[in-house]
């Protein structure tokens, strides 16, 4: 019982509680719906580990998945809800992609200056909104959805007239020559020779998992070590105390917004430099709305974030897995998949039984009483 | 006289442990007034709320009228006639007085609501009881006294004899307060029984029969009001002796620290709200603003701590101007501000302790050591000022959601008292403080005066500013109207004039003691 109090057990507990429960729900869905349930739930729940293509496909997502989470925790960690990520992944990989293609440097130095120009777009993409908010009080709701249709048109725009090369049958650029992509994680040294050509060949998973790792520590460092963060972390908790206790809060919530913007510019590289190799359309496909779902779970602690990275990308391959491979339909995937999302992300699941637990308790010897008493 | 309640042995404990009545006997006589005082966690309202229905006990027995009775929800408590007024109250903001009072048990026109019926409940019962309101008012455009009657008018309709009214007293003006008293002696003339929970002692002298005192969930004893005397009752609230009046040592005043010069503010909404307020504040003195609230003090005070923005005038501390600026840089210039809403200003309550207690001096050494903060740094600070200001926690690193009421104002005060200000701001430092802690403040407010600090004192509580300040001005309706060189010599009566704009001095009058 003296574990129970310590709220990061706590917390995992109620996780734990959570997803077996969702789990057991979406396993009765499957018997519902499917003629061979066993095999279909099977194909859920391992399929993202049965081949070593589906393992890299997790992991790649996963990466995405987190530095989109992480952008997210943060601007959410001020109350601020900007759902402007999508759009800032859109710019970031235009930008990053662009410089990929374009700019005639050695690889050692066209990635580098690519990510930086990914992360500086996705910085401006967020102080714009933050800066409305900020100074003209515009609902941040609004004008990142409103922004996110720009960056989404822009990027159609940029891709369709000026990237995709004349002759090319559908709206894509060029794959990236060498220089412009991002290289694999695992080093090239003549004894991992070997592994680096396995992992190459089937998989994408690149040097942008360490920089994951990095930006990961960086967000919970800027978020509980550095002033920024504390005036962050103030200001969500009480913007009135923020204000009067000094904060400028005005600066603070535009750096929110603008620092967000950083993390999600650089999951725009990662697709564009990493997953894809070149520009497509719909190279998003709203993983900047999956990202808030990251963020939830991991209660917008980054440091809890790629936790919660892995276990969402793990349901959405599995989920692609087990649609393709028996015959449970998309949707009904579907339904199990936000199930889950929906039992882990529920505020009060463990507090509830707690209190009905207690309740209960305090009732039986009220009810002794009342008993006796008349 | 009749027992009308009687509570035998109750007890309750709650779920997570907390034994908030103690074995308590509490009853109360048909007709009386009876003042139910305790500080803050003593469990009076876990009493009330028991005898209303609203909390089971874990046992114990009520009898009403000599009969056991067994409460399930407040309806039956309505039933035989016991209601309460919450002091959060329960209205539909949109809804017109009248249409309030009757919600629940609405007077109808074939099966629709007859408003004119409501109308004319309301007035009756209002005529009755001498508790005025417009019934025709929505609750959200009237005040919080009115409001606070139509809370009282609805249990009436209800049908209660027994009123528990639980600190009603809390959120209103002291004119308001003497309005609530008349308005209970009236009830109670008509046969109504009134229990009257408080922690403000001179209340229970005004107005109430006897008093029943609770400490720590246990009825410490039960006495007629006039054997009782407020130290007496301090003393049995806290159990040691309390010292109601603060002795202030005589202190030569220091340097001007603060001057303000025809400060002048305008609302949003284009009201006049402080018009050329002029005075000076010196170091070692406390200067009070009395006032009847609403007549420009909470402006005042958010103005000169930048949290608004001035219209006109000046505001220099220690010739630092001060107004239009951030509220970073009023701090910076050396003032501190205990705010007069304290939960919605003065805390982040989902933030830890250790975190409340830096707001204003994170971003400097030793908190700040280049890019990061220094979390241990911080720690020690937590830890120092708990132990110094004696906040009861288990530790600093827990949100201050976790403590209870007083200790929350203790973390306020850690912060501002050690800020080490050359101007302290304290509105309503003591507004729904228990006894305890009510003495704390105003011993630490005087104390930062003998150091040396100006403070400038605004609080409702006349007789708090009476006895806490050297000087003492009074505001009414935007503008200073008197000024008390000394404080100690006014009478509550005098000041009273000039709070209620009877009486006010000419500038020429007034100049020489700004």
């Amino acid at each position: 019982m003296k574990l129970l109090r310590k709220p990061a057990l706590r917390e995992f507990l109620r996780i734990l509680i959570a997803v077996s429960a969702a789990l057991l729900l979406g396993f009765f869905i499957t018997l519902l719906v499917s003629k061979q349930p066993l095999e279909a739930y099977r194909a859920f729940l391992l399929g993202p580990l049965s081949r070593f293509n589906r393992f890299g496909d997790w992991i790649e997502e996963s990466i995405t998945l987190t530095l989109v989470g992480l952008a997210v925790a943060l601007v959410f960690k001020s109350k601020q809800f900007s759902l402007g990520a999508e759009g800032q992944i859109l710019l970031g990989a235009l930008v990053s992609g662009s410089i990929a293609l374009f700019v005639p440097l050695p690889g050692y130095l066209r990635v580098p200056l690519a990510l930086v120009a990914a992360m500086g777009v996705g910085f401006l993409w967020g102080y714009l909104p933050g800066y409305l908010k900020a100074h003209l009080n515009a609902n941040e709701i609004v004008s990142t959805l409103m922004l996110n249709t720009i960056a989404l048109k822009l990027y159609d725009y940029f891709l369709i007239f000026h990237i995709k090369p004349p002759n090319a049958g559908y709206n894509a650029s060029a794959t990236f020559t060498k220089d412009g992509i991002l290289p694999s994680f695992v080093p090239a040294l003549p004894f991992l020779a070997d592994l680096r050509a396995r992992f190459m060949s089937q998989t994408n998973i690149t040097v942008m998992l360490y920089l994951t790792i990095l930006a990961v520590l960086v967000a919970y460092y800027l978020m509980y070590r550095t002033p920024f963060g504390y005036e962050l972390r103030m200001i969500g908790a009480n913007i009135k105390f923020a204000r009067y206790g000094g904060i400028n809060v005005k600066q603070a919530i535009i750096l929110a917004f603008a620092v967000s913007g950083v993390f999600a510019g650089l999951a725009g590289a990662h697709l564009a430099m990493g997953i894809h190799t070149k520009l497509i359309q719909n190279i998003s496909l709203g993983i900047g709305f999956e990202g808030i779902v990251v963020a939830l779970m991991a209660r917008n602690n980054p440091l809890f974030v790629p936790l919660s990275a892995l276990a969402y990308g793990y349901l959405r391959a599995g989920a692609d897995i087990m649609e393709r491979s028996s015959d449970v339909s998309r949707e009904m995937v579907l339904v199990i998949q936000a199930l889950i999302i929906l039992l882990v992300t529920a505020e009060q699941v463990l507090p509830v039984i707690q209190q009905r637990v207690a309740a209960r308790r305090e009732a039986q010897p009220a009810t002794s009483l009342a008993e006796g008493g008349h | 006289m009749a027992v009308l309640v009687e509570m035998d042995q109750i007890i309750k404990i709650y779920p997570n442990g907390v034994v908030a009545n103690d074995g308590v006997t509490f009853s109360v006589e048909r007709g009386e007034i009876h003042a139910l005082v305790g500080e803050n966690g003593a469990g009076k309202t876990t009493l009330m709320k028991i005898l209303y229905g609203e909390e089971r006990p874990t046992s114990g027995v009520i009898r009403v009228n000599g009969r056991a009775v067994h409460f399930h929800s407040p309806q039956d408590a309505i039933q035989l006639g016991i209601g309460m007024v919450h002091q959060n109250f329960m209205q539909i903001p949109s809804l017109t007085v009248a249409e309030n009072v009757v919600l629940g048990k609405e007077p109808t026109r074939r099966g629709l609501l007859d408003r004119k019926a409501a109308i004319q409940i309301t007035e009756e019962l209002s005529r009755q009881y001498g508790l005025k309101v417009d019934p025709e008012a929505t609750i959200e455009s009237v005040n919080v006294g009115m409001r606070q009657r139509v809370e009282i008018l609805k249990i009436l309709y209800r049908g209660a004899e027994i009123l528990i009214l639980d600190e009603p007293t809390a959120v209103l003006t002291p004119q308001e307060t003497m309005e609530l008293f008349k308005s209970i002696r009236t009830l109670v003339k008509q046969g109504k029984t009134v229990i009257f929970i408080t922690h403000k002692l001179r209340e229970v002298k005004e107005i109430s029969d006897r008093v029943t005192v609770m400490r720590g969930g246990k009825v410490m004893g039960t006495l007629p009001t006039h054997e009782a005397t407020r130290e007496g009752l301090a003393r049995m609230m806290v159990g040691r002796d309390v010292f109601l009046e603060v002795s202030k040592p005589l202190r030569a005043r220091g340097e001007k620290v603060l001057e303000v010069r025809d400060l002048t503010y305008v609302s949003e909404t284009g009201r006049q709200v402080l018009r050329g307020v002029s005075f000076s504040v010196y170091a070692g003195e406390i200067l009070g603003v009395a006032g009847v609230e609403g007549n420009g003090q909470t402006e005042l005070v958010e103005v000169l701590t930048g949290l608004r923005p001035a219209t006109g005038g000046e505001a220099r501390v220690l010739g630092t101007p001060i107004l239009n600026r951030s509220p970073r840089a009023v701090r910076l210039a050396g003032v501190a501000h205990i705010p007069e809403d304290r939960l919605t200003n003065g805390l982040a309550l989902t933030a830890t302790i250790n975190e409340n207690l830096i707001v204003d001096r994170y971003f400097r050494p030793p908190f700040r050591r280049g890019w990061f903060i220094d979390n241990k740094e911080v720690r020690q600070h937590g830890q120092q000022l708990i132990e110094r200001f004696d906040i009861r926690t288990p530790g600093g690193e827990v949100p201050v959601a976790s403590l209870s009421g007083g200790n929350m104002q203790k973390v306020i005060l850690a912060r501002e008292f050690s800020s080490q200000p050359q101007l302290l701001i304290a509105a309503q430092p003591t507004r729904g403080v228990d006894v305890g802690a009510t003495e704390f403040i105003r011993e630490q407010l005087v104390e930062q005066r003998n150091r040396g600090t100006a403070v400038l004192l605004v609080s409702a509580d006349l007789a708090e500013v009476m006895s806490l300040s050297d000087r003492l001005v009074v505001m009414y309706e935007g503008q200073i109207t008197g000024v008390f060189p000394e404080a100690a010599k006014a009478t509550e009566e005098e000041i009273g004039y000039y709070m209620l704009g009877v009486k006010r001095q000419s500038p020429e009058e007034m100049e020489a003691y700004l």
